[in-house]
């Protein structure tokens, strides 16, 4: 390969963002570069005094809906373009690789992950309840416990096994409803509601879980919940098919409508469980039986708290009206849906929901009765089924897949292409800008054919605190979280 | 000697004939063997003194030569010896010859005839004959010798066309014409053919000539052109006389002579003799030069073999010289409008490599004839016209210009048949040895599996966690383990050795009234249980099954009844509505198939005899049908009227595995000999398709049950084959089968591969139990 440009060709480009803050002069966008300059190079010129005048902030650049991943001459080879050809940059801060940062050990596989910090939705809700730098992460266990971590990587607190008021089988999901309020769900079939109070001085803090409520209704595993701190609102999706929509305050729940979901409700069941601490049972304020298949997430819409969506591997997206109970609207993919993210969108009143699918990858949806398409653009990259996902904090375009392929995914949404025609040349695709693979699987042989074999990814949670991610190998994983503002 | 011989030989024979047919022409063939033998004999002799005579001469001649160049060496005396003991045998043959006239055997016979009777006087002066008496030795009398029937000798037959007789046997009467059937009666020969019967008739008596075996295998040799006698070997074994193999041992024990050490003055001779002839230049030892040269130009030497060439009919064997096609409208000067390229067309053909292009050439047009240039190309034309006569192929090829494409039917790609699984997503690990049975739960959350550890065993179906276990037995292995249908219940049976077991799985995400309902079905059964028994078998009779509570160990795991049969079941299948299932145990003779009723926890056995081994039943997912295959039909059975239905032959030599289409008129097979087969039952007995895409053994097939078109099979290679297989609502349409994929992941252990699959209830996922110790998932 010869390079016909080292003798020192340019390429007139024109810079152009999206973002208010760090718009360029008018007159300061078009600009002759050399032609084998990259991001770094071109980064560089943003950041200079003739141009934006900031201190380093770092730039990627979209070209034609890609980013600019080698020289711009190389991409003007790639692509058959002369060099006389006005490339439009469009510039947006960059996003900082997710470096590994540490691990936490567990007995068994972890099926859910939350945090507490001063960003994440727990600790928005507490207020000033809160004390900053008394981050909490939360990790939920397929032995049926629930444990505390500080950011140090120490169990802070346990919550009881099951003989002592704690679930009786694998939780399968846990969140945090505020610094002192925790709900979980599993396959025991029940949503619990801990108590959650710390004593002790800094270095040696202990936390206690208490169970304070106990909310029957559903008849099968709970895979999935949400909860909404402010207006003290939980969601659980079931493999029932049903979705529930529950209080935690005790006063206010109704009580259990059906007596035979309660334990010991058949005295001829053999194994009993002696409960020595009894939480109070309450039931949900609405189930609604609306899918027939296994209900698999359901979240709150991020602006209005009384529309709700839910997924389920009958392949529909549904809204809800929570004050109703009611179906809204339905939308129907071609796949089981496993994962639900709603991201928020400034510009429209609806948010964009990501759903994950058995079949590999994510397909967005828009909500709006009125969008003429309802898929938007398809996240494809994952070599397994898309079991959770969640937005970044910190932006709109931006979300974490975890994957049974034992990977996260990080995907930037404005970086989009048309989808060829394997794809089933519909809408657009976007392939991920970060992989995060397990630490634990480093230097291990692969000794499966199937990915992510004994290192699946159950669940993730990106705060600015970090990418927690927890999994088939007994593990909480952090990866590095905080991208875009440097500052 | 041999060769020789025998041309000599020949020339004997063809010598000879005349005197042959004089003397006996009718023993021609018996005779002329021995005859051949004597001549061999005799020329064998002429010859060897012949050729002993000739070798004699020349060894003298050599001796004298020997003596004239070399006169003061004395030849030695074993030589001497040698040559005088030929000449010795040469006379002893010599005298020999002399005898041999006195063996020919026709001379004598003709002396015996003159001398065989006296001409005498009788009483009236007339001549009298007097016949020797006959001494009455052994073959005196020729009376049993077969003897020519007709006497009028080698005279063509045609002579006594016309008159009713065909000749005089020996005592004069006339040989009268064998009545010849009229044409009826030849037909009604000629269809009744006897043995031996060739259709001819032997001209001399005029009887049909009927050959033999023997006879017509001789005809058949002659007429291949191979030795006539069977038994004559032509090629006998050679016998070393002379061995080339020195023995350790010699026989003689004299030392070696000296002569053999010493060169050959005879070879010297020869050579001097060369070498004075080369001197004197009388032998050319090369060729001059200019001659060499010329002979190697004549060498090559071409012959046209198209010089003389005939105009002659097409036939295949004649090539005829290549011959250029007349020109063409388009070769013109001044070609019609519509010959004339257009613009593409000539941008096309130039860009086209000049040896792919149609046409080396392109219409052009010129106003006259005078204006057109000389052709370029000429010189490369001739030479290529004389390459073509030159190379022109002796052989016609007729090339078949057939797309192997086009041959293949007409498929669906599968990429427009998705959905339908692709990849393994999930293993399930944790069974110690094979996995022999796996099943979905019909809401399609939790899997079922059994294997070799004598487990069974619940797992959570999308993350692949165990989430329930017992273990039924530590010896024997769970055979197969399968769901009620019912959404309404939450158990489990599973096959141990003799046991059936079923269970509710003490399953955490199972709520308390589910469970309990699940019990109570299968407790109901307890109040007709005195009353079942006596129905099923007549007082003192075993009964077919036993129903009791496993114990209370296994009953705290949630295993809540053990049904007892008489032997190992192999396969359990549920009736849709959950209340029957059956069991087949191959080994079981007369009871292998049973059924049971889990409400009144009875056993029947439906079939008090059947032909051949049961390998697996299964009820018609519609209609009261009840489907049985033994390892080459499969039989169907009216549960209503008890009646047989239907014989399905799908013609595999050992039937593993069957199922039903849900539509209920379509059934695909699995067999041992690794093919799947698909049978469509309205159509016929016989299969629609035949699958033989495994290398080994197909252990299962299962129809999908949710709705999708698909059906997949598992086989003893490790791999399980998906396939679309659509039943059209149309009757008259026949169903499309495309295979899509292959699912490759199991490790075939032991020879066994995937031994076990299932469908999720809706979705295009499918579960298979490996040999391999691991379940997997796939979607």
């Amino acid at each position: 390969m010869d390079h016909p440009t080292e003798s020192g060709a340019q390429v007139r480009v024109t810079f152009t963002t999206q973002e208010e803050d760090i718009q360029l002069d008018e007159s300061k966008r078009q600009l002759l570069v050399p032609a084998d300059i990259r991001r770094y190079g071109l980064s560089r010129i943003l950041n200079s005094e003739s141009m934006l005048d900031t201190n380093s902030i770092p730039f990627d650049f979209l070209v034609n809906g890609s980013f600019l991943r080698g020289s711009l001459e190389e991409y003007l080879n790639a692509n058959g373009l002369s060099l006389e050809t006005n490339i439009t940059l469009q510039y947006v801060r960059s996003l900082i690789p997710p470096t590994y940062e540490a691990s936490f050990e567990h007995d068994d596989w972890v099926s859910a992950v939350d945090v507490l910090s001063a960003t994440s939705p727990a600790g928005r809700w507490s207020g000033d309840n809160f004390q900053r730098g008394q981050d909490r992460i939360l990790s939920a266990s397929y032995d049926g416990l629930l444990r505390i971590w500080d950011a140090s990587g120490n169990v802070i607190g346990t919550s009881p096994s099951g003989s002592h008021g704690g679930h009786t089988a694998s939780i399968k999901a846990a969140k945090f409803l505020s610094s002192t309020q925790i709900a979980s769900a599993g396959m025991d079939r029940t949503v619990r509601v801990w108590k959650y109070t710390e004593s002790g001085e800094s270095y040696e803090r202990r936390g206690e879980l208490k169970p304070i409520l106990e909310l029957y209704g559903h008849t099968s595993s709970i895979d999935s919940l949400e909860v909404d701190g402010a207006s003290k609102r939980i969601l659980t999706a079931s493999a029932d098919g049903s979705i529930g929509f529950w209080t935690t305050s005790k006063a206010s729940a109704p009580e259990v409508s059906d007596s035979s979901l309660l334990p010991g409700a058949h005295t001829s069941k053999r194994r009993k469980l002696a409960t020595s601490v009894t939480a109070a049972q309450r039931g949900p304020l609405a189930l609604m039986n609306i899918h027939n298949a296994p209900a698999t997430a359901a979240v709150f819409d991020p602006r209005d708290r009384t529309v709700a969506y839910s997924v389920s591997q009958d392949h529909t997206v549904k809204t809800i009206d929570l004050t109703t109970s009611s179906v809204v609207s339905t939308f129907t993919t071609s796949h089981a849906l496993l994962s639900l993210a709603a991201l928020p969108r400034s510009s429209a009143s609806a948010p964009l929901l990501a759903c994950g699918t058995s079949a590999r990858h994510i397909t967005l949806v828009d909500p709006r009765t009125s969008t003429a398409a309802t898929s938007v653009m398809t996240l494809r990259g994952h070599a397994n089924k898309v079991v959770s996902l969640a937005a970044n904090p910190e932006n709109e375009y931006s979300l974490v897949s975890g994957s049974h392929d034992g990977t996260c995914r990080i995907w930037d949404l404005r970086s989009v292409r048309p989808a060829t025609k394997d794809e089933g040349g519909m809408g657009s695709v976007s392939e991920p800008v970060y992989v995060i693979d397990r630490e634990s699987q480093q230097g291990k042989k692969k000794k499966s054919s199937v990915t992510g074999d004994g290192c699946k990814v159950f669940s993730v949670v990106w705060d600015q605190l970090g990418i927690f991610s927890g999994g088939e190998d007994k593990k909480v994983q952090i990866n590095k979280g905080r991208g875009v503002n440097a500052e | 000697m041999g060769p020789k011989a025998t041309e000599k030989k020949r020339k004997v024979q063809d010598a000879e004939p005349e005197s042959d047919d004089e003397i006996a022409p009718d023993f021609d063939g018996a005779l002329s063997q021995s005859e051949d033998e004597f001549d061999s004999d005799f020329d064998d002799n002429e010859h060897e003194q012949d050729g002993e005579q000739e070798s004699g001469s020349e060894a003298s001649d050599d001796e004298d030569e020997e003596g004239s160049l070399l006169s003061d060496d004395i030849p030695s005396d074993a030589e001497g010896d040698k040559a005088m003991g030929k000449l010795v045998l040469e006379d002893e043959e010599e005298e020999l010859e002399i005898e041999i006239p006195g063996v020919d055997p026709k001379r004598p016979e003709k002396d015996d005839g003159d001398k065989n009777y006296r001409v005498e006087k009788d009483a009236n002066g007339n001549e009298r004959y007097v016949y020797d008496e006959i001494d009455p030795v052994y073959d005196s009398d020729d009376s049993d010798a077969q003897e020519a029937p007709n006497t009028i000798g080698n005279i063509p037959m045609s002579f006594y066309d016309s008159y009713p007789h065909i000749g005089y046997d020996i005592n004069g009467k006339k040989i009268m014409r064998p009545a010849t059937g009229d044409a009826l009666d030849a037909l009604l020969d000629s269809i009744e053919v006897p043995k031996g019967w060739t259709g001819l008739t032997d001209i001399h008596t005029g009887n049909p000539l009927n050959l033999n075996d023997d006879e017509l295998e001789l005809v058949r040799r002659v007429q291949m052109g191979m030795i006539p006698n069977e038994l004559e070997n032509p090629y006998p074994e050679t016998v070393e006389y002379f061995t080339g193999i020195e023995e350790k041992m010699p026989l003689s024990a004299a030392p070696e002579p000296k002569r053999r050490f010493l060169p050959s003055k005879n070879e010297a001779k020869k050579i001097m003799k060369l070498v004075r002839a080369i001197r004197e230049g009388r032998i050319l030892p090369y060729k001059p030069p200019e001659e060499r040269e010329k002979e190697e130009e004549e060498e090559e030497q071409y012959f046209d073999i198209w010089q003389d060439e005939v105009p002659q009919e097409v036939n295949p064997l004649h090539i005829p010289a290549p011959k250029l096609p007349p020109p063409g409208f388009d070769m013109s000067y001044n070609p019609p409008a519509e010959y004339l390229p257009t613009k593409e067309e000539r941008e096309e053909w130039e860009k086209l490599d000049p040896e792919e292009r149609e046409k080396e050439y392109l219409p052009q047009k010129y106003d006259s004839l005078r204006k057109v240039p000389g052709y370029g190309e000429i010189v490369k034309e001739r030479f290529e016209r004389c390459m073509d006569l030159y190379l022109a192929p002796r052989v016609r090829k007729n090339r078949l210009n057939i797309d192997p494409n086009s041959l293949l039917p007409k498929l669906p790609s599968p990429s427009e048949l998705k959905p339908f699984p692709t990849v393994a997503q999930t293993v399930f690990r944790g069974h110690d040895g094979r996995v022999r049975s796996v099943a979905i739960d019909p809401t399609g959350v939790a899997v079922a599996s059994g294997g070799d550890d004598g487990t069974v065993r619940v797992w959570e179906l999308l993350t692949g966690r165990q989430v329930w276990s017992v273990k039924l037995s530590s010896e024997e292995a769970v055979n197969t383990v399968r769901w009620r249908p019912a959404k309404d219940s939450f158990i489990l049976s599973a096959a141990v050795g003799e046991d059936v077991y079923l269970m509710v799985p003490t399953h955490a995400s199972v709520t308390p009234a589910l469970d309990q309902a699940s019990r109570d079905i299968l407790s109901a059964g307890f109040g007709y249980a005195t009353n079942g028994q006596q129905h099923g078998a007549a007082p003192g009779k075993e009964p077919p099954a036993k129903w009791a509570r496993p114990g209370a160990k296994l009953e705290d795991e949630g295993v809540l009844i053990r049904i007892t049969v008489r032997s190992t079941v192999k396969v359990i299948n549920w009736h849709r509505k959950g209340d029957h299932f059956a069991t087949v145990s191959p080994s079981g003779q007369r009871s292998s198939v049973a059924i049971h009723t889990l409400s009144k926890h009875l056993t029947q056995i439906p079939f008090r005899k059947l032909s051949g081994l049961a390998q697996t039943a299964s009820f018609h997912p519609l209609r009261p049908l009840f489907f049985v295959a033994t390892q080459r039909t499969i039989r169907c059975y009216d549960l209503q009227k008890l009646e047989l239905v239907k014989v399905v032959q799908p013609g595999a030599k050992w039937i593993s595995s069957f199922d039903i289409h849900p539509g209920g008129d379509n059934l695909i097979v699995g067999s041992y000999d690794k093919r799947l087969l698909w049978h469509d039952l309205d159509l016929s007995i016989r299969p629609y398709k035949t699958m033989r895409f495994h290398s080994e053994a197909v252990r299962q097939v299962k129809y999908h049950r949710g709705g999708l078109p698909l059906f997949a099979d598992a086989s003893d290679d490790g791999t399980l084959q998906i396939f679309h297989g659509k039943v059209p609502n149309d009757q008259l349409e026949n169903p499309t089968i495309v295979p899509v994929k292959v699912l490759k992941g199991h490790k075939v252990v032991n020879k066994l591969g995937v031994l076990d699959m299932d469908w999720h209830p809706r979705e295009p996922w499918c579960v298979s139990a490996g040999a391999d110790g691991t379940i997997r998932l796939w979607m």
